[in-house]
């Protein structure tokens, strides 16, 4: 898969159409042209596909969802013009639909299995921690192989061991405070005598313990686990002869954790702070506690609203700036200030108007994270030709990838 | 063909992929005899589709055009309106979904349904098969849920009760015997006697935050507080055999099993209209649903309540005492009556309740 990085000529692997292979010529020899993204989807527009597919959505309990979901991304699509040129969605809903119905089915049974028996709950944990990460690629695989631009699709190569691999960091820590739990709190029994409510309270302790330096040692590996998850993402998406690489040094996703750190986690912090001073004063005067439960609310949101945007703007930036092929350069100047500002604004009015304007906030996001993103070309597109056969996956993996039709986020 | 005699002249000069390089190709595209043609304008080199066989884009304002072609193909037009118009000229159709979408009173039109359904779905709809699942769900999963909630609250929040093991023993009588009677009146004056659903009653001590405190889980385990029993053991035991009766009536509702699956049926459905956009938005309609449904309960489990104490003999104002009590004690707690919004809160308020067992 990355013959495109190491081979002197990008062209070497495309299947030959004779006409094409013969007249391409090494893209180093051509200016450097900027290919411009813009966003040309209208909110009330979409309002009105929106309110539609939730109508139908919502007469047949859900099952128009997967159909919704085309039409909305194909919605997107159309409106996405890289270099003048709209992206094509050929994802089908029927198999999109088996997905969807495998997904559910994967998400009530693991919030049944919790609620029935710690030994369930744990079993179906793992099995879920299990699955994720082929279930993610494959969603990666079907999202990629259906988008087009030019009448050629895009592709995502990523081998499964690397996906499994990008996972540990996050599953590691996570998978002992689960079994630490299971096996510390799981099977007691209500304390009847006092020697058995002692044995509680040690176990509580050592729970306590355990769950602390595992909750540490999560956020510590934070960083490493997202630059990992990047790291494959990014070294996977192919077009036309073109591979991606992403070259960020894992000290890059450190320092963003730690500058949204320190805006967005510690004003929250400091609000616990306040409110471990506040709450004793409110004690004996019950009149001020509206204000300070308000206070604290309000402080409650504004790290949502503050830090998350921040993170998304950030993350975005770093990780799109890094990401090259032989023949483009991407880079992405997202204001994290605009994002915030917008996402503030979205909510409040997504709030007031009982969520009606949740398509007016979608598309207007769309737009800002789309238009600051930039790819800079070199060589002449008309001469790219495609990677594999059209219509067919390149991989068995892919297949299961349609098969599944998995397609999660945006 | 009359479609095609019409449509012959309609040519729509747009851009040609054909899947294999990303070189657009300018063509002449027309639609006759039920075939979509497109001829090259560089080698005038001819190409044929079936029109049940071409994925066509749906209309709208906003947005490029792009037919997908069988083959692999992909024909691209960049503005709208010009293709919307040779489309509708050659005779294709919008379906009827897309000309709901495209309409503005249509669209105000599903604005109103939806509100509809979302209400009618709320009253009624998940209350309904919250109903039906709860009568299909067998028994022992209700148990098993209901054991593993206790042990929870074990773990958590309770502790063994410090009350003597007589005291105990004769709440659970004069509640037993309560219910005997009750049962016995209920089948002489031919009301049909159902029998009450099994119970298994707990003591425990409980932390200050829950005070005096009862409350039924799934399966018909239902837990007393130590506090609650000092503060009406002595002046008004029949209140507590009034407690237990409105346990009592969740049990037989089943309204735990109920709450957990409204709530969830309501989080889908905020999460259908709500979606990914927030979980933060999403989970306010969820906590809303749970304290309305929650006060339909306990009227429900009220009415049980009242109904039962008539049938035994007790005078259902000896639950005045209680309502009085707890509000006095709130008050030297110094927690305001009424500090939240009634939206939010999970029983009705004291003074509806109060009427509802003082009334003769």
């Amino acid at each position: 898969m990355s013959d495109a990085h190491t081979g002197a000529d990008p062209f070497a692997d495309t299947i030959a159409v004779e006409d094409f292979a013969a007249a391409a010529s090494r893209p180093a020899s051509s200016p450097v042209r900027r290919l411009k993204i813009a966003f040309t989807g209208s909110g009330s527009e979409y309002f009105r596909i929106w309110i539609v597919n939730v109508l139908l959505s919502l007469l047949t309990l859900g099952l128009y969802l997967p159909f919704a979901k085309v039409r909305r991304i194909k919605y997107f699509y159309a409106n996405t013009l890289v270099d003048g040129e709209a992206l094509s969605f050929h994802g089908r809903p029927w198999p999109m639909f088996r997905g969807f119905v495998l997904l559910v089915a994967l998400m009530g049974s693991y919030a049944l299995a919790s609620k029935f028996s710690p030994t369930a709950g744990l079993l179906a944990y793992l099995l879920l921690c299990a699955m994720w990460p082929a279930l993610w690629r494959a969603g990666m695989q079907f999202r990629l192989a259906n988008t087009g631009w030019r009448g050629l699709r895009f592709g995502f190569s990523g081998d499964l061991r690397s996906a499994y691999l990008a996972f540990l960091p996050v599953y590691l820590p996570a998978i002992a405070l689960m079994v630490a739990q299971y096996f510390l709190l799981g099977d007691m029994k209500p304390a009847t005598t006092p020697e058995e409510l002692a044995k509680f309270e040690a176990a509580m302790k050592l729970n306590l313990a355990v769950s602390g330096v595992c909750g540490l040692l999560i956020l510590g590996l934070a960083p490493w686990a997202l630059a990992c998850i990047k790291r494959y993402q990014h070294n996977g998406f192919h077009y036309a002869q073109e591979q991606t690489q992403l070259d960020l040094p894992t000290r890059r996703f450190y320092g963003l954790g730690l500058r949204i750190f320190l805006i967005g986690i510690l004003p929250l912090f400091l609000t616990g702070v306040l409110a471990a001073v506040l709450l004793p004063l409110a004690k004996g005067r019950p009149e001020i506690f509206p204000f300070v439960f308000v206070a604290l609310l309000l402080a409650y949101l504004f790290f949502f609203a503050v830090s998350g945007p921040l993170f998304n703007a950030r993350l975005q930036n770093l990780v799109w700036s890094g990401t090259r092929s032989p023949s483009l350069q991407f880079d992405s100047r997202l204001k994290a200030r605009h994002l915030i500002l917008l996402t503030l604004k979205n909510w409040l009015l997504t709030a007031l108007t009982l969520s009606l304007y949740r398509p007016f906030a979608a598309v207007a996001t769309a737009r800002l994270r789309l238009e600051s993103v930039g790819v800079d070309l070199q060589g002449d597109l008309d001469r790219w030709v495609s990677h594999a056969r059209l219509g067919q996956s390149d991989t068995a993996g892919e297949a299961a990838g349609d098969f599944f039709g998995f397609d999660m986020g945006w | 063909m009359d479609r095609a005699s019409s449509a012959a002249t309609a040519r729509l000069q747009a851009h040609f992929f054909d899947g294999r390089s990303a070189r657009p190709q300018r063509v002449q595209a027309w639609v006759s005899a039920g075939r979509l043609h497109l001829q090259s304008e560089e080698d005038q080199s001819l190409r044929h589709f079936e029109l049940q066989e071409v994925q066509w884009p749906e209309r709208q304002r906003h947005g490029q055009r792009q037919a997908e072609l069988p083959g692999g193909g992909l024909l691209s037009h960049h503005d709208g309106k010009t293709w919307d118009a040779w489309a509708q000229a050659s005779g294709l159709r919008d379906s009827l979904t897309v000309r709901w979408m495209q309409s503005w009173p249509y669209a105000a039109l599903a604005l109103l349904l939806c509100l509809g359904l979302v209400t009618g779905l709320w009253a009624w709809g998940v209350p309904w098969a919250a109903d039906r699942a709860v009568a299909l769900m067998p028994g022992a999963v209700e148990q098993q849920i209901g054991a593993q909630a206790l042990s929870w609250f074990d773990e958590k929040m309770l502790k063994p009760s410090q009350l003597p093991q007589a005291q105990q023993n004769a709440i659970a009588e004069r509640f037993a015997q309560a219910l005997n009677k009750a049962q016995a009146r209920s089948a002489a004056q031919g009301r049909g006697a159902r029998p009450w659903p099994a119970y298994r009653l707990h003591f425990r001590a409980a932390g200050e935050a829950m005070g005096p405190n009862a409350f039924a889980l799934p399966g018909g385990d239902i837990v007393m507080t130590d506090a609650l029993v000092q503060l009406l053991d002595q002046d008004s035991p029949q209140a507590l055999v009034g407690i237990l009766a409105h346990e009592l009536g969740h049990v037989q509702h089943q309204h735990g099993m109920r709450m957990v699956l409204q709530a969830g049926m309501v989080g889908t459905l905020a999460g259908l209209v709500v979606g990914d956009f927030s979980a933060l938005i999403a989970g306010v309609p969820a906590v809303m649903a749970q304290a309305a449904y929650s006060r339909d309960f306990e009227r429900e489990s009220d009415a049980v309540a009242r109904q039962l104490m008539l049938d035994a003999d007790i005078k259902p104002n000896v639950m005045l005492d209680f309502f009085d009590r707890i509000e006095a004690l709130r008050k030297k707690k110094g927690g305001s009556d009424n500090s939240l919004p009634i939206a939010f809160a999970s029983h009705p308020a004291d003074a509806e309740r109060k009427r509802f067992f003082g009334a003769p």
